[in-house]
């Protein structure tokens, strides 16, 4: 029975070590500086805006500002790209909503040409990388506005 | 002395006549105003029952029954001046001074949705076409407010188009962003927005302060809005509009599934569109 006890408590022990090195590690790789450090690979809101600047930050803004009359349709009917950051409303959006939109695109319903108002990023974006692009734009709210987003999330 | 009297009776006759002709007119006017109130609202019931708002009363018109529904009882008298049928067939009505109240139909009685919202000031309000718990109270300057509890917690989510909302709707015409699409009815003409609030645009180019607004459930794009009494319609979702003739200054609209398109008009009268142009009474 005793010895049931210890392996038991070795086995949560265990556990406990794995979930440490699990955490930590990401903070270690971070720290070293070498191959597979933050700035070759960065993960998370680092990546997200890296990969934000590649293939968003033409149309929308590198401040994530969007383009400067977002609300007036053009002579299309195509809404310009609007901002990312507090002015727009992408923080009104969930974050499957805003999942769906990147990868899938999205074609405003009274645009008179058949082009994409958003154009689809499924094929350039892993699920991972288009989930750091959201982590990414969620920095450019205000604190009230990620508490509105957080709650359309849910 | 007998002339004396005799022209005394004469001014009495005479102030008596002077007095009726100036009254006459006025009751006159005051009795025709009562006999025929503008109707305010309509909607339809899950029944498929006509229900007309019409000043401080309440009626449902069905098989040709009118049956009179008491509306909520309240300090200051105020009149609800919206009505709406929610996805899962519960009716609301909403006025300023009044906020928002359900009905239930069981209990023949109405219950108060306002513990949330930050005053009674409810000058319009809208069911979401599809979400049986959602709806939306415009509260003026305190702006546009959410629940999607059926009025147990409300939430402001926006201050609304830049022009003063008298009604709105919300419909399930394809294309949004999210669930749908809120059109309002402004002093400047139709504003339309997507249900997650991303911002208000024109709906087209039909201007003037529109006092009701409606749409065809089965078929989302067709869009109904009324400016001084003048019915103008739209088929693709607001982007275009052109005015429809009706025989009378229309104040309130609703799309009946047996009926079609249900106008109420300033007169009182009820009036359902058959062919183009030809309106026929819907209750004597």
């Amino acid at each position: 029975m005793p010895v049931v006890a210890l392996t038991s408590g070795r086995l949560s022990m265990n556990k406990w070590v794995y979930s440490l090195v699990l955490l930590a590690a990401p903070v270690f790789a971070d720290a070293s500086g070498g191959p597979g450090s933050s700035e070759s690979a960065p993960t998370g809101v680092a990546q997200g805006r890296q990969i934000y600047e590649q293939y968003c930050a033409a149309c929308h803004g590198r401040q994530g500002e969007g383009a400067a009359n977002w609300k007036k349709p053009d002579e299309k009917g195509e809404i310009p790209p609007p901002p990312h950051d507090e002015t727009g409303h992408t923080w009104r959006h969930s974050d499957a909503m805003l999942f769906k939109m990147i990868a899938n695109g999205w074609r405003h319903p009274f645009n008179k040409s058949d082009r994409l108002t958003m154009p689809a990023f499924g094929k350039q974006m892993t699920a991972q990388e288009i989930q750091s692009v959201i982590d990414y734009l969620k920095t450019l709210w205000t604190e009230e506005q990620r508490d509105y987003q957080k709650t359309e999330s849910q | 002395m007998r002339a004396i009297v005799h022209s005394t009776t004469r001014a009495a006759w005479r102030l008596c006549l002077l007095t009726l002709a100036i009254l006459l007119p006025a009751l006159a006017q005051a009795q025709s105003a009562d006999d025929a109130q503008p109707v305010t609202s309509l909607t339809i019931s899950s029944s498929g029952a006509l229900l007309v708002l019409q000043g401080s009363d309440l009626f449902a018109i069905e098989d040709g029954t009118l049956t009179e529904i008491a509306l909520p009882a309240t300090d200051q008298g105020a009149q609800p001046t919206s009505m709406a049928r929610g996805a899962d067939g519960s009716i609301y009505v909403a006025g300023p001074g009044l906020g928002v109240w359900r009905y239930d139909s069981a209990g023949e009685s109405w219950q108060s949705l306002n513990d949330t919202l930050p005053d009674l000031g409810v000058t319009a309000m809208a069911a979401h076409a599809t979400q049986p718990g959602t709806l939306y109270a415009y509260l003026g300057k305190d702006g546009m407010f959410r629940s999607r509890d059926g009025g147990a917690k409300w939430v402001r989510v926006d201050s609304g188009p830049p022009e003063p909302v008298l009604a709105f709707l919300h419909s399930d015409m394809p294309g949004s962003m999210e669930s749908g699409w809120l059109f309002a009815a402004t002093t400047r003409g139709v504003s339309r927005s997507m249900d997650c609030f991303c911002f208000w645009g024109d709906a087209g180019d039909l201007r003037g302060t529109v006092s009701a607004i409606g749409y065809d459930p089965a078929a989302p794009e067709n869009v109904y809005a009324v400016i001084e009494g003048q019915l103008h319609h739209s088929a693709d979702g607001g982007e275009t509009w052109i005015s429809l003739k009706t025989p009378q200054s229309v104040t309130a609209l609703a799309f009946s599934p047996s009926q079609g398109l249900v106008v109420g008009t300033a007169n009182g009268s009820l009036l359902a569109r058959g062919g183009a142009d030809q309106w026929t009474p819907v209750h004597e």
